[in-house]
């Protein structure tokens, strides 16, 4: 008998030890999430691949090329921030997405293929994006990620990031390199060349949860010339904010079409 | 046998609870002590944002080890306390214009930096917009530190006291350069200076009072020269010609390098005069050597540019009597307990 009674509070014991030590994780891990959203709205993601082109043929950094001004040119780097993605609805409403930023890079494959995550379920009719780094993040210290300052894209003497930099070499250019190098930035007006960027779909995008659609986007270096004829002989190094920098920033907003959309299954 | 197996099982989730609760507890070893800033009396808020960096004692002695740690320039010669020497209020005693490594020179003089964190943009010319990127410059710059972001951070990583450091700084021992500035904008956001005499005459501390001559400058110098060093700070940090001859030597247009406009030309960060006597060389360029020199040109050596600010368009005429007043109360604002804190020397590294 008194073995049974303490057979008994061993077990009601053990249960209390287990169930307190589930109790335990259940917190643990319930104190993140909290309840539910009560509203139906759901996120689902959006594969992004971006090709980069010269005109019409795929870009080829070391190959020669001809601007518009009908000077020969090669292309050594280019690379430009994507950010605040945002997402035009069949109504015209622009739905944002979570912040993110990428940093674009033609020398290395994998920064061309994005994952853009918590985007509102919908019918998309055009994408929205800044070539860029947004102001706020120009000036609130010092970042992480694609935005941290050892990417060499964060001016040092004059703060805020380069956009988007182009750089190759031009036997026009009238120094010892020959060497272009347009670093494109600034972020506080009257230079400011951050504009959102509309690139309008040629069929819905429809983006829904357990599914991952793909949109491929084909950024041309060759718009950066045009329709602002640039010029090396004029134009061969930019490194601050600026009219000429600004000049290129209008170019460059319209390097971007559209080349395919799969919807997920 | 039954009720042994039980004993059995009942141990083993004891001590399962146990191991959990030990788990739990490691995972948060990580708790830096929290570090209080002594703000001076009468300054306004700080404009630094400390709750992106909250300030604890490991991260703040992980900045000031950084700060001096002249390994971290290309060639092991300079550190940040190279050119900020705390007994010049973190100046650079006696250089007009920086060095760095190989011996390169800049093309301004060292500013001081202090009192920091109410700064809304720094350097000379105010191109730097928040106080965590201004390590950027200095780091990378060919004439100063000269090093390649990403290869201080590999070569930092190597060393076991950074690896620890960094993990009771910021709970891992992973070094980014988010961590690096955040470390080193903790340690330079303690470097206050509100504690000198003249801060003791104006909230009457032990009855301090100024001397007659100290009261004689006082006025002097709010007559002459508080519009653009506005106390408490002493600064108004506004950009503003005073009138400095320009040197083609030097070649320096000031803010209008930053901004793009002509109205900036020859314009610059107006200094605080906290600390002057200990700060020299003066002016952007160091030309200045002496305070008494910096009182002739204000009399009689400023020159006129399209820029040049109203308050002194025609200069500010000076006695000797008044500059010697002017003197004596300028060295009321000598703080040493910035100067001889302890918290804030010199770090020998090996």
């Amino acid at each position: 008998m008194i073995l049974r009674i303490f057979t008994i509070h061993t077990v009601c014991f053990l249960m209390i030890c287990l169930l307190s030590c589930g109790l335990f994780s259940c917190s643990k891990s319930n104190s993140g999430g909290g309840n539910p959203p009560p509203a139906p709205v759901t996120y689902a993601s959006l594969q992004l691949y971006v090709t980069h082109v010269m005109n019409d043929q795929p870009l080829q950094r070391n190959q020669e090329y001809t601007n518009p001004s009908g000077e020969k040119f090669t292309i050594t780097r280019f690379r430009y921030y994507l950010s605040n993605f945002a997402f035009v609805d069949e109504s015209g409403r622009i739905i944002k997405s979570a912040p993110s930023y990428f940093l674009l890079d033609d020398a290395i494959d994998s920064t061309r293929q994005l994952q853009l995550d918590s985007i509102p379920a919908g019918r998309y009719t055009a994408v929205r994006l800044l070539i860029g780094v947004d102001s706020a993040r120009n000036n609130s210290g010092v970042q992480s990620g694609a935005l941290a300052p050892e990417h060499g894209l964060f001016w040092t003497w004059n703060s805020g990031y380069i956009m988007a930099q182009l750089e190759g070499t031009a036997p026009v250019i009238n120094s010892a390199s020959h060497e272009f190098q347009f670093h494109v930035g600034g972020y506080k007006p009257p230079y400011s060349v951050l504009q959102p960027v509309t690139i309008p779909l040629p069929q819905p995008l429809t983006i829904a949860a357990g599914k991952l659609p793909q949109l491929h986007l084909q950024a041309n270096a060759g718009k950066w010339f045009t329709p602002n004829t640039i010029s090396f002989t004029k134009m061969a190094v930019i490194m601050a904010p600026g009219n000429d920098a600004m000049q290129l920033a209008a170019n460059y907003q319209h390097m971007f079409t559209v080349k395919s959309i799969v919807n997920g299954q | 046998m039954n009720h042994k197996a039980t004993y059995i099982t009942g141990i083993f989730a004891i001590l399962l609870c146990l191991a959990h609760a030990c788990r739990k507890e490691g995972r948060s070893m990580y708790n830096p002590d929290a570090y209080t800033l002594q703000l001076p009396e009468g300054f306004p808020a700080p404009v630094y944002d400390f709750s992106r960096n909250p300030l604890t004692r490991q991260g703040v002695a992980l900045g000031r080890f950084i700060f001096y740690d002249y390994r971290l320039s290309r060639d092991s010669t300079v550190s940040c306390g190279f050119c900020h020497q705390q007994f010049a209020a973190f100046g650079h005693f006696d250089h007009a214009l920086s060095h760095g490594v190989g011996g390169q020179q800049g093309s301004r003089s060292v500013p001081v930096i202090f009192n920091m964190i109410w700064q809304k943009e720094f350097m000379w010319d105010g191109g730097v917009n928040n106080l965590e990127i201004q390590p950027l410059t200095p780091f990378t710059d060919h004439k100063e530190m000269g090093v390649d972001l990403k290869e201080l951070m590999q070569k930092m990583q190597t060393d076991p006291r950074y690896r620890n450091m960094f993990r009771e700084a910021f709970g891992s021992e992973e070094i980014t350069s988010e961590r690096l500035f955040k470390a080193i904008t903790q340690f330079v956001g303690t470097m206050i200076s509100g504690n000198s005499r003249y801060d003791s005459v104006m909230r009457k501390q032990g009855g301090a009072v100024f001397t007659a001559e100290e009261q004689a400058g006082y006025l002097l110098y709010q007559q002459k020269c508080a519009a653009c060093h506005k106390e408490p700070l002493f600064t108004d940090l506004s950009y503003r010609s005073n009138g400095l001859p320009y040197l083609p030597s030097l070649n320096d247009v000031g803010r209008m390098k930053i901004t793009g406009s002509t109205a900036d030309y020859l314009k610059f960060k107006v200094p605080s005069l906290r600390n002057i006597l200990r700060s020299s060389p003066y002016m952007h360029d160091g030309r200045f050597f002496d305070i008494y020199q910096v009182f002739d040109f204000y009399d009689h050596g400023t020159q006129r540019n399209d820029n040049i600010d109203p308050l002194v368009r025609d200069g500010i005429q000076l006695t000797a009597e008044q500059k010697r007043q002017l003197y004596v109360f300028l060295n009321t604002l000598t703080d040493y307990t910035l100067i001889n804190n302890a918290d804030l020397k010199e770090i020998l590294i090996e």
